[in-house]
């Protein structure tokens, strides 16, 4: 195995995962996803700039998962009851407090692309930069979008707030 | 606020970033002493922020680290021995070539074959040629197609006098 690519293996792994596993809401999913990241990554190692080799990785775990989402057949997000027989998803996270279990339940229910900002740049902290050259978007866009996803996970805060 | 604002909206952000300057910083909460809904926006901000910074990356399980850690040989490359590299034109000529060889040191042998061993020969002899014929006419299209007709001429046409000289070899021998 590469040395470089065990390290990218190591650096990139979680933050990958995190991304697939929040797009999905499918544990056994986000790993074939993750995993065919990783394929390209592998097979590609030659012609990625070795600096740009996380937001490449990101970008295209991303775009994995949206095909992956386009792919299933009626298009449904997978319902409430198969997110709470997954032990291992982003609801029953380490932290789980009740705002953060709340929290993770409200950000896999925003649409695209204000999930995948708030992953990327809330979550995994990518700069803005770094989210732009992921999801294809401007520098403008991105902080536009993002705004208005923190709103709206503001305002449902709002409402579940004692 | 009362209705949605994205100039509020990236000021609030901007607050939270620490992109806001300090004199626009100090507008904002001014603004927010006298707006409720203003207030209100920013608390929750903060509030949402505090919660976001609660939220980790995920771990990715055991099962996926093994995957990604098996990729490399999974997905090695291997350039060496292919049956498809056996089927190009100058394996085939080359393995045509194998029996025409040992044909040749056969019927250089002092010791007179019997009319079996001729009839046998022969028949050796027949498929190899067929086979160096094929490979020839192959070997001519490659070479035309890269380099053009005149040279692949000049080419299986030196192969074919090749194969003519040692028919007629054959033949003198087998009288």
């Amino acid at each position: 195995m590469s040395k470089k690519y065990r390290q990218w293996v190591k650096e990139y792994q979680d933050q990958a995962w995190t991304v697939a596993r929040y797009i999905l809401k499918d544990a056994q999913e986000a790993e074939d996803a993750t995993q065919e990241a990783f394929v390209k990554l592998w097979k590609n190692q030659d012609n990625i700039d070795p600096k740009r080799v996380r937001p490449w990785l990101m970008k295209v775990t991303r775009n994995g998962c949206l095909d992956r989402l386009r792919r299933r057949r009626d298009n449904v997000e997978l319902d409430e009851s198969h997110m709470a027989g997954d032990v291992a998803g982003p609801m029953q996270g380490a932290t789980a407090t009740e705002i953060g279990v709340w929290l993770k339940r409200a950000i896999g229910g925003l649409k695209e692309p204000y999930r995948s900002l708030v992953v990327l740049r809330d979550i995994n902290q990518h700069s803005y930069e770094e989210v732009a050259v992921m999801l294809e978007l401007n520098l403008a866009q991105v902080k536009t979008y993002l705004h208005r996803a923190r709103k709206q996970l503001r305002e449902q805060l709002a409402e579940v707030r004692p | 606020m009362n209705e949605y604002d994205d100039k509020w909206e990236e000021r609030i952000n901007a607050l939270l970033d620490g992109e806001l300057e300090a004199d626009d910083a100090e507008l904002l909460k001014a603004e927010a002493t006298d707006d409720r809904e203003l207030a209100r926006a920013i608390v929750d901000a903060y509030q949402l922020q505090q919660a976001m910074d609660a939220l980790r990356v995920e771990q990715a399980p055991a099962s996926l680290t093994k995957k990604l850690q098996a990729i490399p040989r999974q997905h090695r490359s291997k350039p060496g021995f292919s049956l498809f590299n056996f089927a190009q034109p100058r394996w085939a000529a080359a393995l045509a070539a194998i029996p025409l060889v040992v044909i040749a040191v056969s019927l250089m042998r002092p010791d007179t074959p019997s009319a079996a061993e001729i009839a046998q020969a022969r028949q050796e002899m027949a498929i190899a040629f067929a086979y160096l014929d094929k490979a020839g006419v192959i070997t001519g299209r490659e070479i035309e197609s890269t380099v053009g007709r005149t040279m692949a001429n000049a080419v299986t046409d030196s192969v074919n006098r090749t194969i003519q000289s040692q028919s007629l070899n054959f033949k003198e021998n087998e009288a």
